[in-house]
């Protein structure tokens, strides 16, 4: 199908596009990657008076060290995250979950601004930036301000961002360097049943702490998993804890039935991946932080 | 509301100017405006990935860009590969020789995937290549031959190392 019309505006500035998004009294939209953007447009999902572009916006694709923290720009490629240095450096996680991202040419458009301001409940950019503890920088005329992501995410495909914000920057502070990630999908590429991330630290002795439990699919939006990770606080994983805390994580889903699965088969998922998670998480990081 | 736009790209190597509506993608831009029909639409929401192209040398689903983002961009879609006396491109001949394509839908997003994977000097394993072509769906082959011929081609290329730009 096609989208229904639309005008098409090519600001040459942020501060352009900032100005039509608040002159546009929420009929607008901003076009980042437009992986999920379009398909919508096209089904009908949506309809929109003005897109914005902001692909040809300069400064926006930039990623970069900010002390502790790493910044993204809002443009920023999936491809590009798949293989930048400082991210397998500083965010393994991030760059484990891009690889279950659509596939290579969604990966070659889509941007992580865009993922955000999308929030799909399976996507794996929000369940990632979720399990780091990520904040969005959100910009309009009047001035900006930073959301935690558990904050952004208020629903499913629904964000705390107004209609004249976008995102234009994405922080995500130190993170612990030990992680897990899987993904439960119907056939390849598809969106997700059921993800999981999750970060920790582990010390000389193989206890574990600041351990954060993400869960997606499996709720409006990616949920914590807090109780089940304060459980684990101390612990070796050792089996029992982890099946304990494996049960404790289906007190905050609510799953949704969909065409992908139903309500009752997402909620057997869980307790079964937040384990295999964890499982992952002792052996594969049989080292110490350093 | 949706006023036509002026759109100036490079297709192939040759320079195109066209006035479109904004809503018109990228796909129906090449086959409707260009009569460049050798890119096929599937199921114009990013599934499919048969009317995959190469926009500024990396492989996108030219269906899930609107034609005005490709402004004064190169755009190099399956009618770049064979030559003007329907010699057919190595790549071509691979799957001629390999087998495959059965009806030939799916072929131009897969010729057009793994152009990009040459010109970028990869050339990734069998296994690699599952991922790497993941984003084409064929209905016949199960694919095998097409991972197949893909090899054997890219086998034959230079390897280089990095990417130069990111694209778009």
């Amino acid at each position: 199908m096609k989208s229904a019309p639309f005008s098409y505006v090519r600001p040459e500035s942020l501060a352009d596009a900032l100005g039509v998004l608040e002159s546009s009294a929420g009929g607008a939209r901003v076009l980042a990657g437009g992986q999920s953007l379009v398909p919508m447009l096209q089904m009908r999902l949506m309809q929109v008076d003005t897109l914005i572009d902001i692909n040809r916006l300069p400064g926006l694709d930039d990623v970069r060290a900010d002390g502790p923290e790493t910044v993204f720009g809002p443009l920023v490629r999936h491809t590009m995250l798949e293989s930048l240095p400082l991210v397998s450096e500083r965010l393994p996680l991030l760059q484990s979950a891009i690889r279950y991202v659509g596939d290579p040419q969604i990966r070659n458009r889509g941007t992580i601004g865009g993922s955000l301001a999308q929030a799909d409940p399976t996507g794996e950019i929000p369940l990632a930036c979720l399990a780091l503890d990520a904040v969005v920088v959100a910009q309009s005329v009047s001035g900006s301000r930073r959301i935690a992501i558990g904050d952004l995410l208020v629903g499913s495909y629904a964000t705390a961002l107004e209609p004249e914000e976008m995102i234009t920057e994405v922080r995500v502070p130190p993170a612990a360097h030990h992680f897990a990630f899987l993904e439960r999908n119907r056939k390849h590429n598809d969106f997700a049943v059921i993800n999981v991330a999750i970060v920790g630290c582990r010390d000389s002795d193989g206890r574990w702490s600041s351990l954060r439990i993400a869960l997606g699919g499996v709720n409006d939006r990616p949920v914590l998993a807090v109780e089940a990770a304060s459980l684990l606080e101390g612990t070796m994983l050792e089996e029992e804890a982890v099946a304990e805390a494996a049960q404790l994580a289906l007190e905050v889903v609510d799953p949704p039935s969909d065409i992908r699965a139903s309500a009752e088969y997402r909620r057997h998922l869980v307790p079964i991946y937040v384990r295999r998670a964890l499982t992952k998480l002792r052996d594969d990081h049989e080292r110490p932080d350093v | 509301m949706s006023d036509r736009i002026s759109v100036t790209l490079v297709v192939n190597g040759r320079e195109y100017r066209r006035d479109v509506e904004p809503r018109m993608h990228l796909a129906d831009f090449l086959r409707q405006e260009l009569g460049l029909t050798g890119t096929h639409i599937g199921c114009e929401q990013g599934v499919c990935g048969n009317c995959t192209v190469l926009v500024a040398g990396k492989a996108v689903k030219s269906c899930l860009m609107f034609a005005p983002q490709a402004e004064g961009l190169e755009v190099t879609t399956v009618e770049s590969l064979a030559g003007f006396d329907e010699e057919l491109h190595p790549l071509q001949e691979a799957f001629k020789d390999a087998h495959a394509l059965q009806c030939g839908y799916c072929t131009p997003g897969f010729l057009m995937a793994i152009s990009a994977l040459a010109a970028e000097g990869r050339r990734p394993t069998r296994d690699e290549l599952r991922q790497e072509l993941s984003g084409v769906i064929c209905r016949c082959t199960g694919y095998e031959n097409i991972l197949t011929a893909a090899e054997r081609y890219l086998s034959k290329q230079r390897v280089s190392e990095g990417v130069d730009g990111w694209g778009i």
